[in-house]
């Protein structure tokens, strides 16, 4: 799914760290699960504003879970709200989803005074080629100019969005083709995506300007 | 369906819902805020580095009463200033306001004022701390020049500016806490330690601000308070986007000017008002300490250069940051190069404007070295001054920005946010203004005939001459970015401004024409 493979690209296979500001990484996994349900066709956005369109739930039990708190909670519509608030556990929600399916595990490490830290984490060897593959695999397609279904072109959207790109794009700097053709594959997103995109990037522009965890 | 929307309504009326709540959880309350209003203005620097600057040069009683007085100024314009924030994004910059309130071109402008204004009042404090920092070596029997602990300084800030560590929480927090502590002990011990055995009251007297020379003393004192119009940066961070920033800076506003009025009250007591102009001259940045060292413990005074030279620290280090912020917010938008959005993807850190800002200082101090100067006039008097007088061209434009922004979106707020208080603040900060241009020459001590007497203002007039045509050449140029300043980034199309040839500029914030610009 778009956000399990979101997850992947923006943690370190080996650390389980987070590769950017982990807000930033917050907002880039909040708007991959309100992606999920767009592309399930369960909610749409327009000009700032979440709209339900189909109240059936989901497969998944978190985009379930996502869709009833936007039923319940019809008071707020706007997109940036949203992004702010599934932000502040996304990171964790999606891990314990990766969890369920097997791709990471919970890791505790001990660290200096005593304190722990939990991780989810890429623990077995198959477990971390299947998260090193998420980033490659996107590389790859945009290298060899494939042509890239709905999904991927919203999770490269995203990549774009966090500031993800350098870390995607890590040794194909040769192919600077590619850099040029990302505009133009967020400009193909249908309008919903789009503008989650743009309220992504400037979501996170905010959190980092004042730079507070 | 009819008892579905009372039920909500009613339950929209006796408890913030589920989102709300947890979002104010994570968010900052009106101390946290005040707290960075603040730390931001660094007390105990300006108690100690300012307030006896300000008695020394200008050579008038009038500081105490001056310090409240631009309190009293600066919270009404505070509240026009708060009033706007609530409606426009990139609420952090004075030339966000500008730009909405007056237009793009001019806000461009103001942008090219605040960013040698901010600059500089960092770049003058690596002056005050090499000299003080010299002197606290020199007790402990080091020999060290300014210059080696201003550079020691100046090479920790561009670290940690670049690493973007958030020395603003607890490590802050207890330094600041402890300068207050401080602030209050000195004052307690100098008012109960009055020169001649009575108290005088004699500074505090309203009628010395009809003295010419307080116009002039008003620019140092609103140097002192710079720092506090940073809170609008949190605003989206805070509980209440509608009432904590607004209360919190309100609260930053008269704390500092409650603090520096009294420490200014309590140095005149100790010396007896009529002798407070030759001790300041005397005794220049070791006023307060040799006011106070024959009624405390030797340890007590020693904490307080220590304490001294943290709060210096502190502040370059939040002035810094400023810079850098500043910086970001204008290559997000476009007005810089592109380079300047690019922050570091795990810190956040805005590295180039945090870059950019250590090599300008380490230049200046550079060529101090060279010249020779004398660090804590030319340097720190000298550049903290012209940057307040920036500042201060700053706030009078953005009050007047804030007139015009609600004469063109009415009914967005009462009267007295809206208009009364906006108009008031601009003909005070007039006057502030007016005076400062003109009265320049003596804060700065320069003889007559000396072109510093004039420089400095037509310096800035050509800044923001030069920005209204960086404007134009914007909207010829580049018309997407013209159309996004003073956005914040928000609502700007991916696909027009993304030009990702460069791997390592911010994902979004490259454009395609700037060659054709430089």
């Amino acid at each position: 799914m778009l956000a399990d493979q979101y997850y992947l690209i923006a943690h370190e296979d080996r650390t389980g760290r987070s590769r950017l500001h982990p807000r930033a990484t917050g907002l880039g996994l909040a708007a991959a699960l309100l992606a999920e349900l767009v592309l399930e066709g369960r909610i749409g956005v327009n000009d700032g504003d979440l709209l339900v369109l189909d109240r059936r739930p989901p497969r998944d039990a978190l985009n379930h879970d996502i869709l009833d708190l936007l039923n319940a909670q019809p008071q707020h519509r706007d997109l940036r709200t949203w992004l702010a608030f599934l932000a502040q556990d996304a990171g964790l929600r999606v891990a314990e989803r990766l969890m369920r399916v097997g791709a990471v595990e919970l890791v505790t490490r001990r660290r200096m005074l005593g304190t722990t830290q939990t991780l989810y984490m890429p623990n077995s060897a198959r477990q971390r080629n299947a998260a090193a593959w998420a980033s490659t695999r996107v590389a790859n397609m945009l290298v060899r100019g494939l042509d890239l279904n709905l999904t991927d072109r919203m999770l490269v959207g995203l990549v774009v969005a966090t500031g993800l790109t350098r870390h995607v794009m890590y040794g194909f700097e040769n192919y600077p083709h590619i850099y040029h053709g990302l505009p133009s594959m967020i400009a193909s997103l249908p309008s919903d995506l789009r503008e989650l995109v743009e309220c992504t990037e400037s979501s996170v522009g905010s959190a980092l300007t004042v730079g507070r965890r | 369906m009819w008892a579905e929307r009372v039920l909500m309504e009613r339950r929209r009326a006796t408890e913030p819902d589920l989102i709300s709540r947890a979002l104010a959880s994570n968010r900052l309350g009106v101390p946290s805020v005040v707290f960075f209003g603040v730390a931001g203005a660094a007390p105990l620097t300006v108690i100690i580095g300012g307030i006896s600057t300000v008695y020394a040069v200008i050579g008038q009683t009038a500081a105490p009463v001056v310090y409240i007085v631009v309190a009293a100024i600066l919270s009404i314009f505070t509240v026009g200033f708060v009033a706007m924030s609530r409606h426009i994004v990139n609420s952090g910059a004075f030339y966000s306001y500008i730009s909405h309130g007056f237009g793009r071109q001019l806000g461009v402008s103001a942008a090219f004022v605040a960013l040698p204004a901010y600059a500089m009042m960092q770049i003058g404090l690596f002056g005050l701390f090499g000299v003080v920092a010299s002197g606290v070596l020199d007790a402990f029997g080091v020999q060290a020049s300014w210059v080696i602990c201003a550079l020691v300084a100046w090479a920790l800030v561009a670290v940690l500016g670049i690493l973007w560590v958030d020395l603003s929480g607890k490590v802050l927090g207890v330094l600041l806490a402890a300068e207050i502590a401080v602030v209050l002990v000195y004052d307690l011990i100098m008012v109960t330690h009055p020169a001649g055995g009575t108290v005088s009251f004699a500074t505090l007297e309203p009628v010395q601000l009809l003295t010419p020379e307080v116009a002039a003393m008003m620019v140092l004192a609103i140097a002192g308070f710079v720092g506090f119009e940073a809170t609008v940066v949190l605003s989206e961070e805070a509980k209440d986007p509608k009432r904590t920033v607004a209360r919190a800076t309100h609260f930053s506003v008269i704390v500092a000017g409650l603090l520096l009025g009294a420490s200014a009250w309590a140095m005149s007591v100790s010396t007896g008002p009529e002798r407070i102009v030759a001790v300041a001259q005397e005794e220049k940045t070791d006023l307060v300490f040799t006011l106070v060292a024959p009624h405390v413990p030797e340890i007590l005074v020693s904490i307080g250069y220590l304490l001294f030279m943290t709060s210096i620290f502190a502040a370059l280090l939040a002035f810094h940051a400023a810079v850098a912020r500043y910086q970001f917010a204008l290559g997000r938008e476009g007005v810089l190069p592109s380079i300047w959005g690019y922050t570091h993807p795990r810190t956040g850190a805005p590295v180039v404007g945090s870059i950019a800002q250590s090599i300008l200082a380490l230049g200046v101090i550079i060529l101090y070295a060279f010249l020779g100067a004398d660090p804590l006039v030319y340097l720190f008097a000298w550049l903290t001054t012209v940057g307040g007088l920036g500042v201060l061209i700053l706030m009078w434009s953005a009050s007047a920005a804030v007139v015009a922004f609600f004469l063109r979106n009415p009914g967005r707020e009462n009267v007295w946010r809206s208009m009364v208080a906006p108009i008031m603040a601009f003909f005070l900060l007039s006057i502030v203004l007016d005076a400062t241009v003109i009265g320049l020459g003596d804060i700065l001590q320069v003889p007559e005939g000396s072109p510093f007497r004039w420089i400095f203002p037509v310096a800035y007039l050509v800044c923001a001459v030069l920005g209204i045509f960086w404007a134009l050449a914007m909207r010829r140029w580049r018309p997407h970015s013209y159309a996004m300043i003073g956005r914040g980034g928000a609502g700007r199309s991916v696909f027009d401004l993304a030009d990702l040839n460069r791997p390592h500029s911010h994902a979004l914030a490259g454009n395609s024409h700037m060659q054709s610009i430089r």
